[in-house]
């Protein structure tokens, strides 16, 4: 192998760093939301439906599927429940769904080891003696409105008839997403590191690719094209490279969504949704690391440029 | 001349491009020292704290975390069957309500109040420890908020059962101003006497217990098998334990995100060394020729570009560790904003095993990097470098 073999493929490194800028913010950015997978059974259930009173079999609750791996339960199977370790009080009933729980980020290494009851049937199951009926407390009570958009209103309504009674939009409510706006900031922080010394990185990789063509660079301009010319066709090739690094980097960040859910869905035995590449973010990383990689080349040539053609040219 | 001044004057020619490469070592190093610290300085700090109260067996209905299960019922009894036990030296029952402290022309303050039934759980600054029933501590935002000092009192309802009581409002009064180990940024703290907290609870507190805290007076484990063995009824967790159940329970996410920045990084560093190097030993290919051709060995050239990649991961690297720190500081700061956890809680903490694995992953950074161009230097057939660097 002669010397002159060894060139590096630089603009393919150069490539290859625009990509990593633009799957860095994608792979950061995302958060943990609260989609849930596909549910594993066909059950669903309103908390205050009526039990299935009047006939010889068991009320129905539904098992989370968590739970039912855990202990070994299946659709149809009897259950005893009570509310103690003792087994007080303890009542039957029929296992009639596996459902999986909406995910909690708030619960998160938590496994949701929890069942569901018809409402009647928790009060029966959880009233303390002497509680007449009907006297117990619920801790929630949700509401669908018609219009959703009458959420804010309603809750006012309520709350100024109901004294002793909180009434909060389900938006408002959800005050558990606190730690994950957070997580979110800190998120954002490394993304903003990492875009730091990957545009260090950049810098370098585009001083050496200027450095390598002064030759060529020089002669060019000794036959005659005008700086600005040049200018501009290192300008076109940064674009480019940077373009194709970005799509690169996209596709692998696309490429490893499904790995990294998969990952920590697995490790936390959870529906919880840990990375989404949106439009939004796919348009974030493009932004950045285009114009990033483009102005890199343009900055590194600039220098350059301005030089003497016949010193370039080292003639 | 030695190996490390020949790779100084190299990387003195090039001055821009030197200086790029340790600015990136730098960054990368400082973000793979951040990761580092974040790899365990949840578990450390959390460790520390607990270690700092004195109680190291934590006794509970199930095993859940402290706090978050049922309460432990018949906790008298509980406790009263803990402290006879040879392998604990003291045990204090603990047990926590929410509870509103009125304020003059201001909506009430929500506070979280402890009862404790034993030794106190947390340390004095101002004024003195409660010495009877119907007295308080409160902490010292708290205290500024209400601009109350010792001597002074203030008028509290607490709720110990369901959360729908409507309870007369209780008058204490403040013997001290103390800081609480476990207590969130954003939570103001009371604490007294359990039967303080039973008065302020209008007597509906019922014979439970948050949890027992117990102080060994030897080995730590043996005491919770001993205590779970005369109590089966409950679970004893030593430190260690519950650390365990904290990592489950959500602090590994930090350990797995600290493993895939950390890997990121180091590909980085790597990534960038290598190719800098590269790129400088083939612009020096035919300086390179010239001096094999003058004697210098094979082994001299191939130390000269290691002595290169050495000291610009050895000069960034240097550069990362205030980098690093700073950085830190700024992440730490991001986190520890997160509702709930304690206020002495930090995720980025140092420990000299995290300087020790930086500066090896650095080291073995320096060697990754070089071996590619160590190896074009070191196959380097010299008649034809030459040949070709004059005719090029």
């Amino acid at each position: 192998m002669t010397p002159q073999t060894r060139q590096l493929p630089i603009p393919a490194l150069l490539a290859a760093l625009v990509a990593v800028l633009a799957c860095v913010p994608a792979l950061t950015a995302a958060q943990a939301g609260a989609d849930a997978r596909r549910p594993v059974p066909a059950a669903s259930t309103g908390a205050a439906e009526a039990p299935a009173s009047g006939t010889a079999e068991p009320p129905g609750v539904l098992v989370s599927r968590q739970l039912a791996e855990f202990q070994d339960l299946r659709v149809g199977d009897i259950v005893r429940l009570a509310t103690d370790a003792r087994g007080s009080n303890a009542r039957t009933f029929r296992i009639a769904g596996i459902y999986e729980p909406t995910p909690n980020p708030a619960r998160l290494g938590q496994p949701a080891r929890e069942m569901r009851l018809h409402l009647p049937d928790l009060l029966d199951l959880t009233r303390a003696p002497g509680v007449p009926a009907g006297t117990e407390h619920v801790e929630t009570v949700t509401v669908t409105l018609e219009d959703p958009a009458d959420a804010a209103r309603f809750s006012a309504d309520v709350n100024a008839r109901l004294p002793g009674v909180l009434a909060q939009p389900a938006t408002e409510a959800a005050g558990s997403a606190g730690p994950f706006l957070i997580l979110e900031r800190f998120h954002l922080a490394i993304a903003v590191v990492t875009i730091v010394a990957a545009t260090v990185f950049l810098l370098a990789l585009t001083v050496m690719l200027v450095d390598e063509r002064r030759e060529t660079v020089g002669i060019l301009r000794l036959i005659g094209l005008p700086a600005r010319r040049i200018l501009v066709q290192i300008l076109i090739e940064g674009l480019l490279v940077a373009s194709v690094g970005a799509a690169f980097g996209l596709a692998l960040a696309v490429a490893s969504e499904r790995l990294i859910n998969g990952f920590f869905q697995w490790r936390y035995d959870t529906a919880l949704v840990f990375v989404r590449i949106t439009r939004d973010v796919a348009l974030t990383c493009i932004s950045i690391a285009v114009p990033l990689g483009a102005a890199a080349t343009v900055l590194a040539s600039w220098a350059l440029l301005r030089r003497n053609g016949l010193r370039l040219a080292r003639r | 001349m030695n190996a490390v001044g020949f790779a100084w004057r190299s990387l003195v020619r090039q001055p821009a491009r030197a200086a790029l490469g340790v600015l990136g070592v730098a960054a990368v190093g400082a973000l793979l020292f951040d990761m580092l610290l974040l790899s365990q300085g949840l578990v450390v700090s959390m460790r520390d704290i607990l270690d700092r109260t004195g109680w190291d067996v934590r006794v509970t209905a199930t095993d859940d975390l402290p706090g978050q299960g049922p309460r432990v019922e018949r906790a008298a009894d509980v406790l009263r069957a803990v402290r006879v036990l040879a392998e604990v030296r003291a045990a204090v029952a603990v047990r926590f309500a929410q509870a509103e402290v009125d304020r003059a022309g201001a909506e009430p303050v929500q506070v979280q109040f402890q009862g404790v039934d034993g030794a106190p759980l947390w340390t004095i600054t101002v004024g003195s420890d409660v010495s009877r029933d119907r007295e308080i501590v409160i902490d010292e935002g708290l205290a500024s908020m209400l601009g109350i000092r010792p001597g002074g009192s203030l008028v509290l309802r607490a709720s110990c059962g369901s959360g729908d009581e409507s309870l007369p409002p209780v008058r204490l009064a403040v013997s001290g101003i103390a800081d609480f180990p476990f207590a969130a940024t954003s939570q103001r703290n009371v604490a007294g006497t359990m039967a303080t907290l039973a008065a302020a609870c209008g007597g509906n507190t019922g014979p439970e217990a948050n949890m027992v805290l117990a102080a060994s007076a030897g080995d730590p484990a043996a005491t919770a098998a001993a205590i779970e063995a005369a109590v089966p009824a409950v679970r004893a967790a030593t430190n260690e334990e519950v650390l365990g159940r904290i990592q489950r329970a959500g602090f590994s996410y930090f350990q797995q995100i600290s493993a895939v920045l950390t890997s990121v990084t180091l590909a980085f560093a790597v990534l960038l060394i290598t190719v800098l190097l590269t790129v400088s030993v083939n612009q020096r290919l035919g300086e390179i020729a010239a001096l094999r051709a003058l004697g210098l060995s094979r082994t001299r050239v191939v130390k000269d570009v290691l002595a290169e990649s050495a000291l610009i991961v050895g000069v960034g690297g240097a550069c990362s560790l205030p980098l690093g720190w700073l950085l830190a500081g700024w992440l730490d700061a991001i986190l520890t904003r997160i509702p709930g956890l304690p206020a002495d809680l930090h995720f980025f903490v140092f420990e000299p095993s995290a300087l020790l694995i930086h500066v090896s992953l650095l080291a073995a950074t320096a060697v990754i990097a070089a071996l590619y161009p160590m190896r074009v230097v070191s196959r380097l057939p010299i008649a034809a470098t030459l040949r070709n660097e004059v005719l090029g």
